[in-house]
């Protein structure tokens, strides 16, 4: 039995050890913002914070995450960070297909988190493991420029 | 229903080694290449044939520090951590920096790096460059072997069945005056397989060369790195002579054979590492570190 904690709530599953962290919150805990695209950790669509820190879901067997704090897209959506990233992202027109967008928002608020005020270059450093095929990028980074600037001091601390 | 996979994950890495030494195990740090490895359908376990041993929250392989004028870094140091080390040196920040993309920078280790033996593994003409040497422990204690005699071929290494990659250590790296470089080349800055990689180590006294090392990447099975070709190059004065270089140059053409796959051609690799071979034997001036 493999304990952690899932969008602040402690949660226990049963799964084989080397089940995918990505399939465990899909599908035991039914939380499908947390998207599949590459499976093999180039795409960045299986985004979520494990301790804090952003990571592929996808890559991360669930035996390696005992007593690990794990927050996915659903887990930030209350939070006023989301809501800048959200107007911002709907302000630049930074979402077509919106497949990426889950993982996208995670790297962005992971990002401004360490790095409140980035520059163009380390804005586009911090979504380069984040593959988006409709936008061209240039509006998510607008976006994530737009939410630097709209959540002033909001980043500093999380 | 699925098949009864066996895990470990204790708490201290002396009971990891106990098992380790009962049992044949495969050994996952950060797992970034494990479950790419082993990856199945959707939703669908990846099969590993062995059991498994997780490794990547052990404290004791995530020290970093100075022992006399070596630098001991911990096998299951992500590489995020080591990018926020002021211990680790910055060619070596270099190249943890072409890595993949921040999400896996948080996860993948140094340790996993050197143990994937990859023949595109990223840090790994850097750290032949170094001499890097590795420490590795089992229940029966420690031993240490050069990166060189460790990694043996496309992920074949040296290592028994009872013992971890606990440490990296770079001999000499604190204090010694030299000058690295890294260069790698791959078809994006992100998540990009190296086409060519390549390191350089240069240390002078004066305008004499003292000592000179170099590597390449992703061109054979393994690192490819010449001490004979180094040795020609020690006593020469800096800058070299065009007969010099065109001897280095051509020593290396001899030796490097690159393939053709996916991700580039044979001949593009060859031109592109003697181009940065030549471009880093034409330096002038070298800025001492």
């Amino acid at each position: 039995m493999i304990t952690f904690t899932l969008n602040g709530r402690k949660v226990e599953t049963d799964a084989p050890a080397t089940a995918r962290l990505l399939d465990v919150i899909r599908d035991e805990y039914e939380l499908i913002g947390t998207k599949e695209g590459c499976g093999e950790g180039e795409c960045g669509a299986c985004s979520v914070f494990v301790n804090n820190l952003l990571q592929n879901s996808c890559l991360i067997p669930i035996g390696s995450i005992e007593g690990a704090d794990i927050i996915t897209i659903e887990g930030i959506m209350e939070s006023k960070q989301f809501k800048i990233l959200d107007e911002s992202y709907s302000h630049a027109g930074g979402v077509q297909c919106g497949y990426c967008i889950p993982g996208m928002v995670m790297a962005s608020a992971a990002l401004l988190s360490q790095n409140p005020n980035p520059s163009e270059a380390e804005i586009r450093e911090g979504i380069s493991g984040n593959l988006c095929r409709c936008t061209g990028y240039n509006m998510i980074v607008d976006a994530v420029s737009l939410a630097a600037k709209k959540g002033d001091g909001l980043w500093q601390k999380k | 229903m699925a098949e009864k996979i066996i895990a470990y994950r204790f708490n201290q890495l002396d009971q990891t080694l106990i098992q380790l030494n009962k049992e044949n195990c495969a050994i996952i740090a950060g797992g970034t290449d494990v479950m790419v490895m082993y990856k199945s359908r959707r939703g669908v376990p990846p099969k590993i044939p062995k059991p498994i041993v997780f490794i990547d929250h052990l404290s004791e392989l995530k020290q970093v520090y100075q022992n006399q004028k070596d630098l001991h870094i911990g096998a299951c140091c992500t590489y995020s951590e080591l990018l926020k080390n002021p211990l680790i040196p910055s060619p070596l920040k270099k190249a943890i920096r072409t890595i993949a993309a921040p999400a896996i920078r948080n996860r993948g280790t140094l340790g996993g790096n050197v143990c994937n033996a990859s023949p595109a593994g990223d840090t790994l003409p850097l750290l032949y460059v170094y001499n890097a040497k590795l420490l590795l422990r089992s229940v029966h204690g420690d031993r240490i072997v050069a990166i060189s005699d460790f990694i043996q071929g496309v992920r074949r290494i040296q290592r028994e069945p009872n013992e971890i990659l606990a440490e990296i250590i770079l001999p000499s790296v604190v204090e010694e005056g030299a000058h690295v470089v890294f260069e790698k080349v791959g078809n994006r800055n992100a998540d990009a397989i190296a086409k060519v990689g390549f390191a350089g180590y240069i240390r002078l006294n004066g305008a004499v060369i003292e000592d000179i090392r170099f590597t390449f990447g992703a061109v054979g099975p393994t690192m490819v790195r010449s001490i004979d070709i180094e040795k020609k190059l020690i006593g020469k004065n800096i800058p070299l002579t065009d007969s010099d270089k065109a001897l280095v140059v051509a020593a290396f053409d001899k030796i490097i054979k690159p393939i053709d796959d996916q991700r580039s051609t044979a001949i593009y690799r060859k031109t592109v590492a003697l181009n940065l071979l030549r471009h880093f034997l034409s330096m002038t001036q070298v800025q001492q570190k």
